[in-house]
C-alpha cells in the first residue's frame, strides 16, 4: 500500500496524466450524455426545463475544497449517477417496453458503459490523493424511489439523464482544474471527509 | 385489573359542544392512498395491540368535500398490527373532481379521530386514470387536477394517433380529455398536464386489443401426448404489456405465443372437446377443438434411413422408428427421389413399414432420397420428411451414341454426340468406330477414336455406300453399336428444295410433311452457310413432323443451313432445306464497292456480289438512289437479291450522287455512294469536229507539199515565162550594170525563197562530251525568239537580221511563232538545222550530234559560259536563241 501510495505522490508517468485523461474521459461522456439527454428530450417531446429535481446529494461546492475534496465529491456524484442510471435503464426496458434497438437505445447503452470508466479513473485519482482505498465513497445503501406512474417515470429517467450530464460536465470542469500532479494530503482532510460521508 | 387500565389507556375524555366525548387513541396511522386503484392502505396505532376482541374501521369517501360513499372494515384480533387496506372500485376518476378518503377506528362506541386523505396532495398534478391498459374502440375520459394555488394550463395527448380528441375546462384546477381510441398504440401513450407554472405531468395508457386467437387444431405424434396449434392473431406484435398467456385444458402452456402447446395424455379411441384459453389484460378467450386424436396422428420422421441393397438400376432402402407405438400401424410412406434435377415420389404401404424399393434409376448417378409416412388408415397428414441421403447407383455400360455423318465428295465425317453423364454410366475410355461397304460388310476396317475426340473423317469411294458403326467403352464395356448408313454420293439432291426460315426466340421452328420412308423418324442437322461447317443435329420420333431447333452456338446475323432427313433402314433420305437467320442484325454501312460506267445519258452502277459473311440479314433486292446537284432524288430497284447492278437512265449532264442500298427486313441498309460527273455529248462532237478539221489540214498539209515540189511545174503551167520585152529606144536603156544587178537579185531572191534551211526534230542521246561553252540545248524551248546573229564575211550566206526581232513585243505569244517544243524537256533533245537544198552552199553546216550553233562560227553567245535556263530567258528576253520560223531570214544574195 505504502508503495502504491508513494507512487501517486511523486507522481509517476501515469499518474502526472491521470487528470488529464480522466477529464478527456469526462469531457467525451459529457457529449454522449448531451446527445442522449437531447434524443430522449426528443423522443418524449419534454421541454428542456420541464424538471429540475436533483437526484445526486453530495456536499456543496467551496472553494476551501482540496484537491481530494473535490475528487471525492465528484466520484461520490459519478457513483450515484451509475446507480440511477442502471436503475432508469432497468425500469424504462421493462415499464415502458424494451426490444427495440434504435439511436437512443444506442446511445443509452454507451453511456452506460462509458460511465464506470469514468468512476474507475476518478476513484484511481482518489486513491492516490487519499493514499487508501477505505475511505472511498459508496452507495451501497442508497435508496433509488422509482416513481410508479409510467409518465412519472419517464420524467424521473429524464433527471437521471440530466444528472449524469451535469455531473459528467462537473468532473470534467473539475479534473481541469486539478494540479497534474495529485499529491497525497493529511489526515485532516480524511477526517473531515468521515464527517461529511456520515451526514449524506 | 390489569386489562382494565389497558383499555382505560385506549381512549382520552374530551369536551365537545358542552358534551363529553371519550376519544379512542387507536387509530389508523402510515396512511396512503394510491392514486390509480384508489387503493387506501394504513396500519393500526401501537395502542391498538391491546385490543382482543377486533377493531373495526368507519371510512367515508367524500367527492368536492361531499360524502359520496362510506364504508368500513372489520379487523379480526389476529390482524390487529398488521397493515390493512380497502380499495374502491366506482367510476371515481371520470368524475374529474376532488377526491378525499377518510377513516376513524371504532371501538366500544368510541372512535378515533377521523383521518383524511386529499387528491391530490398539495402541490401535486394528478391526473387519472393511470397506467390503463385499454381496449380499441372504446372511449377513454382523464382528468387533470392540480390543488389549490396552481392552474392548469395545457392538457394534450402524447404518442397517440387518434385524432378524436376533446378537451374540456372543468374549472381552473380541473380538465378532463376525452379520446375515442380507434387505433392500436404503439407503445405508451401519454395524457400530459401543464400548469401554469410550468409543471409537468400526466398518465400513460395503451391501446391494444383482447385475445383473438383462433383456429385450433389438436393431434397427436406419439400417441402418448397432444400438440394443439392456432392462430394468435394480433398477439405475435402486440405490446409486452398485453402479454397473453394461454392455459391447454387448464394446465399452462410454457410459449404460447408461438402457437402452439404440447401436453401429455392419455389417449383413448374417443373424440374430446380440447379447450385453450387465453388471456391478457384486456380479456380472456377460449377456443375449442372436438376430435379423436387416434385418428389425427402427425407421424414423426423415419429415422436411420439408409441403403441396404444399391444396384445399378434399383436401390432398397431400410429405416426405423422411435415411436415404438407405429409398429402397430397400418403406414403409407413416400419415398422422395432427387436426381439433382428433378424429383419423383413413390408409395409403399404396410404395417409398421421400415422398407422400401426404387427403381427405374440411372446407372452411375448421384441420388439424395428421403422418405415420410402417415397412417394409411384415417391419413390425417404426412409426417416430417426423414434426413435426406445420398446414395450412388452402380455402374453400367454407356448408352448407344447418337451418331450422324455429313459427307462432301468422299470425305464423309462421321460425329456423334458427348455421351452425358447419365448416358455414360462410368468414365468413358474410348470410341471404336468400324465401317465397311454395305455390298461386302466381311471387310470392315475399324479404329479407335480417343474420348476427347468426337468425330472421325473418313475418305470413302463416293460411288459406294458404307455402314458405320460407333460403339464407347468405359469400364463396365461397351455400348451397343450405334450404325449409320453413308449413301453414295451421287445421288441426286437438286429436287430437295430450299426455302427460307425466320428463327424465334434463339431457335428454328421447324415442320414438314410426313414422309412415308421415315420408319425411324426424322434427323435434322444445321451448320452456318459460310466458314466451318461444325454441324449439329437432332433426332425427332417418327410421329412427330415438327421440333424447334436450338443450339448454344447459334448466333444473331448469322445464316445457317437446316436440313431435314428421314431416317430409314438404309440411308437418311434427305426431304427439305431451309435457310435462315435466327436473329437478322442490321447490315453495316459501307457494304458494296461501287464502280459505273456512262452510257450516253444513264449511267450504269454495279458492284461486286455481296459476301455471305456481310449479309448479316437477308437482302431481299438492292435500291439505287441518285441526286443531283439540285437535290433531286431518284431511284431505281430490283428486287434481285442476286442482281449486281442497277441502271439510271435519261440522266442530266450533271453530277450526280449515287447511293446503292440493301433492302432487308430492317429496312435498307449498307448504303454506299459515289459522286458521277456525267461527260455530255458535245464533246464527243468537238473531238469529231477536231479530228474533222485535223484530216482536212492533213490534206492541204499534203496538198501544199505537193504543190511546192512541184512549183516550177505549176508555175511553168500557170505563169509560163514572159518573153523579154525588145525595147528600141534608148532613154529606156539603163546602163547595164543597173539593169543587169537589178534582175539578178530577182530572180537571187526567188531562188533564195527555196533554200529555206528546214528544221527538224530529231531525238539524241545525251552528250556528255559537249564542250562547256556550248551547253546542251536546254533553252531549245526557250520561248523568246531565237535568232541569228550576223554572220561573218568568210561563211557562206545565211545572214538572219539583227534587228527588229528582239523589239517586237507578243512574239513569243505568237500563234505562229515556231517555237519548237519539247514536252520531255530532255536535254538531249536538240534542235537541228538542216539545209533542205544541198546545192545551196549559203546555209549552215550541220553535223548529226552536234548542236548547231557550233557550226555557227559567227554565232556568239552572250557569255561563253553562261547557262541558260528557263528562268534565265525569261530575265532575258532577247537573249535566248529564237526559233521562230516567221523570222528565219532568207540569206541575201551577195551582190558580187
Amino acid at each position: 500500500m505504502a508503495g502504491r501510495s508513494t507512487r501517486g505522490i511523486n507522481g509517476s508517468n501515469g499518474s502526472r496524466t491521470a487528470p488529464a485523461r480522466a477529464a478527456a474521459l469526462a469531457d467525451l461522456l459529457h457529449y454522449e450524455c448531451s446527445t442522449l439527454l437531447e434524443l430522449f428530450r426528443k423522443k418524449e417531446n419534454f421541454t428542456e426545463d420541464v424538471t429540475d429535481r436533483r437526484l445526486v446529494s453530495v456536499p456543496p461546492p467551496s472553494s476551501q475544497l482540496d484537491t481530494r475534496d473535490k475528487l471525492w465529491r465528484i466520484h461520490s456524484a459519478l457513483l450515484q449517477c451509475q446507480k440511477l442510471l442502471e436503475k432508469a435503464v432497468a425500469k424504462e426496458e421493462e415499464e415502458l417496453g424494451g426490444g427495440k434497438k434504435g439511436k437512443y437505445e444506442n446511445k443509452r447503452k454507451l453511456v452506460k458503459e462509458r460511465l464506470p470508466l469514468l468512476i474507475l479513473s476518478t476513484g484511481e485519482l482518489l486513491k492516490a490523493a487519499e493514499g487508501t482505498t477505505s475511505l472511498t465513497p459508496s452507495v451501497e445503501g442508497l435508496e433509488v424511489n422509482v416513481p410508479t406512474g409510467l409518465l412519472d417515470l419517464k420524467l424521473w429517467v429524464y433527471r437521471v439523464y440530466k444528472e449524469v450530464n451535469y455531473w459528467s460536465k462537473t468532473a470534467a470542469n473539475t479534473l481541469k482544474e486539478l494540479p497534474s500532479v495529485i499529491v497525497k494530503e493529511g489526515a485532516r482532510t480524511t477526517r473531515a471527509r468521515n464527517r461529511r460521508s456520515t451526514r449524506r | 385489573m390489569i386489562a382494565w387500565l389497558l383499555l382505560l389507556s385506549l381512549s382520552t375524555t374530551s369536551t365537545q359542544d358542552g358534551q363529553e366525548n371519550s376519544v379512542l387513541r387507536c387509530g389508523p396511522q402510515n396512511v396512503t392512498l394510491d392514486y390509480d386503484s384508489f387503493l387506501l392502505k394504513w396500519e393500526d396505532d401501537p395502542s391498538c395491540s391491546v385490543i382482543r376482541d377486533g377493531l373495526v374501521y368507519e371510512l367515508q369517501l367524500l367527492i368536492a368535500d361531499k360524502p359520496e360513499h362510506n364504508g368500513e372494515v372489520v379487523v379480526a384480533p389476529a390482524q390487529i398490527g398488521s397493515t390493512h387496506s380497502w380499495k374502491w372500485t366506482s367510476h371515481l376518476p371520470s368524475q374529474c373532481a376532488r377526491h378525499s378518503v377518510r377513516l376513524r377506528s371504532q371501538y366500544n362506541n368510541q372512535s378515533s379521530p377521523w383521518m383524511q386523505k386529499t387528491l391530490p396532495d398539495q402541490g401535486e398534478i394528478l391526473v387519472l386514470p393511470r397506467d390503463q391498459i385499454l381496449e380499441v374502440g372504446s372511449t377513454a375520459t382523464f382528468c387533470c387536477m392540480v390543488p389549490d394555488g396552481e392552474s392548469i394550463k395545457t392538457m394534450f395527448l402524447y404518442d397517440y394517433k387518434g385524432t378524436n380528441v376533446t378537451t374540456t375546462k372543468i374549472s381552473e384546477h380541473v380538465h378532463s380529455l376525452t379520446v375515442h381510441l380507434d387505433q392500436e398504440s404503439e407503445n405508451y401513450s401519454d395524457v400530459r398536464c401543464e400548469t401554469t407554472k410550468g409543471n409537468i405531468n400526466g398518465a400513460s395508457f395503451h391501446a391494444s386489443y383482447p385475445p383473438d386467437d383462433s383456429d385450433l387444431k389438436c393431434e397427436t405424434r406419439d400417441l402418448e401426448s397432444i400438440d394443439c396449434f392456432w392462430n394468435v392473431g394480433r398477439a405475435a406484435n402486440e405490446h409486452p404489456a398485453m402479454e397473453r398467456t394461454y392455459q391447454l385444458q387448464g394446465s399452462s402452456c410454457i410459449n404460447g405465443r408461438s402457437g402452439k402447446c404440447s401436453q401429455k395424455v392419455k389417449l383413448d379411441a374417443a373424440e374430446r372437446n380440447w379447450t385453450l384459453t387465453a388471456t391478457n389484460r384486456l380479456g380472456k378467450l377460449e377456443i375449442h377443438d372436438n376430435a379423436d386424436l387416434t385418428k389425427r396422428v402427425h407421424m414423426v420422421a423415419p429415422d436411420k434411413v439408409a441403403a441396404s441393397t444399391v444396384n445399378p438400376r434399383n436401390i432398397s432402402l431400410k429405416w426405423s422408428w422411435t415411436v415404438q407405438k407405429y409398429s402397430n400401424l397400418n403406414i403409407t410412406c413416400q419415398v422422395d427421389v432427387s436426381d439433382g434435377n428433378s424429383n419423383t415420389k413413390t408409395e409403399n404401404i404396410g404395417v409398421g413399414l421400415t422398407a422400401a424399393v426404387i427403381k427405374d434409376l440411372i446407372p452411375y448417378w448421384d441420388y439424395v432420397v428421403r422418405v415420410r409416412c402417415g397412417t394409411a388408415q384415417h391419413f390425417w397428414k404426412w409426417g416430417d420428411w426423414s434426413k435426406s441421403v445420398k446414395i450412388c447407383t452402380k455402374g453400367d455400360v454407356p448408352d448407344a451414341l447418337d451418331v450422324w455423318m455429313k459427307v462432301k465428295a468422299d470425305q464423309a465425317v462421321i460425329s456423334w454426340k458427348v455421351p452425358l453423364t447419365n448416358q455414360s454410366h462410368g468414365e468413358i475410355f474410348d470410341y471404336k468406330v468400324s465401317w465397311a461397304k454395305t455390298k461386302d460388310k466381311n471387310q470392315s476396317n475399324q479404329t479407335n477414336v480417343s474420348r476427347s475426340n468426337h468425330s472421325l473423317t473418313l475418305t470413302l469411294d463416293p460411288s459406294e455406300e458404307y455402314m458405320v458403326t460407333v460403339t464407347a467403352r468405359n469400364i463396365n464395356g461397351s455400348s451397343s453399336p450405334s450404325t449409320i448408313i453413308i449413301p453414295r454420293s451421287n445421288l441426286d439432291t437438286s429436287e430437295v428444295k430450299t426455302s427460307w426460315i425466320s428463327g424465334s426466340n434463339g431457335s428454328f421452328f421447324l415442320s414438314w410433311p410426313d414422309s412415308p420412308n421415315a420408319s425411324c423418324g426424322y434427323i435434322v442437322d444445321w451448320c452456318p452457310v459460310f466458314g466451318n461447317c461444325t454441324f449439329e443435329w437432332m433426332k425427332v420420333p417418327p410421329n412427330r413432323t415438327h421440333t424447334t431447333v436450338f443450339s448454344k452456338n447459334f448466333e444473331d446475323g448469322r445464316r445457317y443451313l437446316l436440313s431435314i432427313y428421314a431416317c430409314t433402314e438404309g440411308a437418311a433420305v434427305l426431304l427439305q432445306r431451309r435457310k435462315g437467320y435466327i436473329r437478322e442484325t442490321k447490315i453495316g454501312v459501307e457494304l458494296f464497292k461501287l464502280k459505273y460506267k456512262q452510257e450516253d445519258s444513264a449511267v450504269e452502277v454495279s458492284w461486286e456480289p455481296i459476301p455471305l459473311e456481310k449479309q448479316t440479314a437477308s437482302i431481299h433486292g438492292y435500291i439505287l438512289y441518285y441526286q443531283d446537284k439540285s437535290g433531286n432524288v431518284f431511284n431505281v430497284s430490283t428486287d434481285d437479291p442476286e442482281a449486281t447492278s442497277l441502271t439510271a437512265k435519261n440522266l442530266n449532264i450533271s453530277m450526280y450522287t449515287f447511293t446503292v442500298t440493301a433492302s432487308t427486313a430492317f429496312g435498307l441498309c449498307g448504303n454506299s455512294s459515289i459522286n458521277v460527273t456525267l461527260n455530255p455529248p458535245a464533246d464527243q462532237l468537238i473531238m469529231l469536229i477536231l479530228i474533222s478539221l485535223g484530216a482536212v489540214f492533213l490534206i492541204l498539209s499534203v496538198s501544199t507539199i505537193i504543190c511546192y515540189r512541184q512549183w516550177a511545174c505549176i508555175k511553168h503551167k500557170v505563169y509560163p515565162p514572159i518573153p523579154k520585152p525588145v525595147l528600141t529606144d534608148q532613154w529606156l536603156t539603163l546602163p547595164d550594170e543597173h539593169t543587169s544587178h537589178h534582175l539578178h537579185f530577182d530572180q537571187s531572191y526567188y531562188r533564195e525563197v527555196l533554200d529555206i534551211p528546214k528544221l527538224h526534230d530529231q531525238f539524241r542521246p545525251p552528250q556528255p562530251e559537249v564542250d562547256q561553252d556550248y551547253k546542251p540545248f536546254t533553252f531549245s524551248q526557250t520561248p523568246k525568239g531565237y535568232y541569228n546573229k550576223p554572220l561573218k564575211k568568210s561563211q557562206p550566206c545565211l545572214t538572219l537580221p539583227t534587228t527588229g526581232l528582239t523589239s517586237q513585243p507578243g512574239l513569243p505569244s505568237s500563234p505562229i511563232n515556231g517555237v519548237f517544243p519539247n514536252p520531255l524537256y530532255n536535254p538531249s533533245y536538240n534542235l537541228v538545222l538542216q539545209s533542205v537544198d544541198r546545192e545551196v552552199k549559203s546555209g549552215p553546216e550541220v553535223h548529226e550530234g552536234i548542236p548547231f550553233i557550233r557550226s555557227f562560227s559567227g554565232y556568239q553567245p552572250q557569255s561563253p559560259d553562261e547557262t541558260f535556263t528557263t528562268t534565265e530567258l525569261e530575265e532575258y528576253p532577247n537573249s535566248p536563241i529564237s526559233c521562230v520560223s516567221t523570222y528565219i531570214l532568207l540569206p541575201q544574195k551577195t551582190s558580187n
